[in-house]
């Protein structure tokens, strides 16, 4: 059974904006469900409707099978965790997580059995009687997550749990809110604008750009089969490298260079002639040892290295090659100007992440294998993914 | 040692290192780009300010000790005996020429004062968090209206102000002074503005979720976070009608209503008109006994005014 559904939900600002387009989105029970995008998608005001935070201006929000639209948030038994943990700041952290089940009115000697044992699992006893002024970000987030699950709630929504957490602690806490997530088992509503963190956490995730639904599956489909070129810009660190290519026969012309296509061919027959978006991940190209040849789907690319980041244990290396650049100019136009007049004057169109140890020096050329496999290709009018191959 | 002792003693050693941390902290005035000489021009100006602003207070505390003749005959800035201070004040409690007592009139002040203060803040605060945190048609217009009275001068209305209370029959009635006393738009408008920057949405949205009731969001959630501005709400409506002059002289004919205020109007008038021989004193030492409390109000509620109220309930 379904614990959240939506169906063509919509909401358009009293400005006339409209911030979330007629999605569908099914959040199984149990399951933990990611909504990512970037920031102005209308991820949060999706989670807020399903809260009752929001009104709803057309399309239905069900919990289990009662529709919710017109029935007030505290009515809703939704737990919700604000990204900036909203904590009262004159009560205790005990006051803090009871206070649900004060206005709920559990007796009090369940109350405190409550309030202790969801302090416990989250290592708050010794933290009980101090207000949140006296807690660090960590203690405060964790305060947030326990006023939630104290309620045992049916779904549970959080909003950016983690982004107010410096980098080291938002890693631990990630694993933390999954741990906790297991032991309630409650239906899980997440929002996050970082892909890792959708990626590692999420059983299913829902990309969202411009209130549109982009996608909804899991991690691994995401990165390995993005519906269209949106969703493979925006999965994967560091992006996807996305070239403007001609299909020629059994070849594929990137720039001057053309890259023996192997059994991806039957896939592109549709295309032969024309203009396609070819895709690479960083991760999928390697750095020629002179190994030879390989298999059937492996081709060579030369380019010329501008800038080499080592990051201890691999290394990204900016090269450009003279194939004109589909992803950065996408992104630039939706980034706005100031970031597009920086990477117009980007002497890079391209990533790979090698590993560090190789001795690729800026100014060098170098030749880079690509498993044309691997290879993901887009329409250009259409930006959707040419149907992949099953494995 | 006793407990206390050791206590304040505690309490003195803190307060002494917090002295040194703000010393320590205080910036020479070149860092902010100002010359030692336009500091010193600028501290000149506040302080001749300051004396033009206490100069009439320290007159009233050293004419208060006075005879009528020495108020009139000695010079304003000094004492000169006989030292007559408590006499007046034991006359200033005595019913003196039938006009109704001071003490009597300070009561009125009193009642009128709290219960006015305490309705204009209740309603300050109900109404500043309803147009902050509620929308609602026709707010906006609504809040426009009730500031539009912040530009009304009372002066403008006292006579159809008084037209309508003769027919509701609110002259002569202590009504006719407190209920007008509670409306005061400029409480309302900070209420708004305060609950505004100082109370996130988030926070009132977190309280839903918990399944609060609005009144119970409001009394356990919002108001608790209000309670600076409450105060100041509070001290600025006491304020307003404590001083409050022309109101009660339009609706009040009868002397045993008589705020201080008027009342002290009254004798002032008397003074003037017949000469009579001891009312000076009286009217120097009541205005002294009249703005005695607001001092101590303003001193008490001082503690409330303190920021850090948020602390930890919001990350930026």
């Amino acid at each position: 059974m379904s614990a959240i559904s939506m169906e063509k939900l919509s909401k358009v600002y009293s400005s006339g904006v409209s911030a979330l387009a007629g999605l569908d989105l099914e959040v199984r029970d149990g399951e933990f469900v990611v909504l990512v995008g970037p920031s102005g998608c209308g991820k949060t005001t999706t989670l807020r409707m399903v809260a009752g935070l929001e009104s709803i201006t057309s399309g239905t929000v069900r919990l289990g099978d009662l529709v919710v639209n017109d029935v007030s948030p505290r009515q809703r038994d939704v737990a919700m965790v604000f990204q900036n943990y909203a904590l009262y700041p004159h009560l205790t952290v005990a006051e803090n997580i009871g206070f649900a089940l004060i206005n709920k009115k559990v007796p009090k000697p369940d109350r405190e059995r409550r309030v202790r044992s969801a302090a416990a699992a989250l290592g708050l006893m010794d933290l009980l009687g101090r207000k949140p002024g006296q807690l660090s970000g960590g203690q405060r987030q964790r305060v947030a997550m326990g006023r939630a699950i104290v309620r045992e709630p049916s779904v549970f929504l959080m909003d950016e749990p983690l982004s107010n957490l410096d980098a080291k602690l938002r890693v631990r806490m990630r694993s933390e809110v999954l741990r906790v997530h297991k032991a309630i088992g409650a239906a899980t509503l997440y929002v996050t604008h970082d892909q890792v963190e959708a990626m590692t956490m999420g059983d299913r995730v829902a990309v969202l750009h411009d209130g549109e639904l982009q996608q909804y599956a899991t991690p691994r489909e995401l990165y390995d089969r993005p519906a269209n070129l949106f969703v493979a810009e925006f999965i994967g660190s560091p992006e996807m490298n996305l070239y403007e290519a001609t299909v020629t026969g059994d070849e594929l012309l990137l720039g001057s260079q053309r890259l023996s296509l192997g059994p991806a061919r039957t896939l592109l027959a549709p295309y032969r002639g024309r203009t396609v978006i070819a895709g690479i991940r960083p991760e999928h190209l390697e750095l020629d040892g002179g190994a030879g040849a390989g298999h059937a789907g492996m081709a060579t690319l030369v380019a010329d290295v501008r800038v080499v980041e080592e990051l201890g244990d691999e290394a990204h290396v900016f090269f450009s090659i003279d194939a004109t650049a589909a992803g950065a100019s996408m992104l630039a136009a939706a980034a706005g100007e100031a970031e597009a007049g920086l990477l117009a004057g980007a002497t890079h169109n391209g990533i790979a992440r090698t590993n560090s140890r190789s001795a690729v020096r800026r100014g060098q050329r170098v030749t880079f294998r690509v498993d044309t496999e691997r290879i993901h290709f887009f329409d250009p009018d259409t930006s959707m993914a040419v149907p992949r191959m099953p494995r | 040692m006793s407990a206390a002792a050791m206590n304040s003693q505690t309490r003195r050693e803190r307060r002494r290192r917090e002295r040194l941390v703000e010393r320590d902290a205080a910036i020479p005035v070149e860092l902010y780009g100002l010359k030692r000489g336009t500091v010193t021009a600028l501290t000149t100006c506040c302080v001749l300010f300051a004396l033009f602003t206490l100069a009439p207070v320290v007159w009233v505390i050293i004419n208060s000790t006075k005879t009528q003749s020495n108020i009139f005959g000695s010079f304003g800035f000094w004492f000169a005996s006989p030292f007559e201070f408590f006499h007046t004040f034991a006359n200033l409690f005595r019913d003196i020429d039938g006009d109704g007592t001071y003490a009597n009139w300070f009561l009125n002040t009193v009642l009128y004062s709290l219960s006015g203060g305490i309705g204009a803040t209740v309603l300050a605060v109900l109404g500043g968090y309803g147009f902050a945190r509620f929308e609602f048609r026709g707010s906006k217009a609504f809040f426009a209206i009730i500031i539009a009275g912040l530009l009304v001068p009372i002066t403008l209305v006292a006579v159809p102000l008084y037209l309508a209370y003769a027919k509701v029959h609110l002259i002569n009635s202590v009504w006719g002074m407190i209920l007008p006393s509670m409306v005061v738009p400029v409480g309302l408008y900070l209420m708004r503005t305060y609950v505004e920057l100082s109370i996130p949405r988030e926070l009132i949205d977190a309280a839903r979720i918990d399944g609060a009731s609005e009144l119970r969001i409001f009394l356990r959630i919002a108001l608790p976070l209000m309670v600076p501005g409450l105060m100041t709400v509070l001290l600025l409506s006491v304020a307003g009608t404590w001083n409050n002059y022309i109101l009660p002289l339009i609706i009040f004919s009868n002397n045993q209503l008589f705020p201080v205020t008027v009342g002290m109007g009254l004798w002032s008038q008397h003074a003037g008109n017949s000469g009579d021989a001891n009312l000076y004193p009286l009217l120097v030492l009541g205005g002294l006994v009249t703005i005695v409390p607001m001092i101590a109000l303003f001193a008490l509620l001082q503690r409330y005014w303190r920021g850090g109220l948020l602390l930890g309930s919001v990350a930026n």
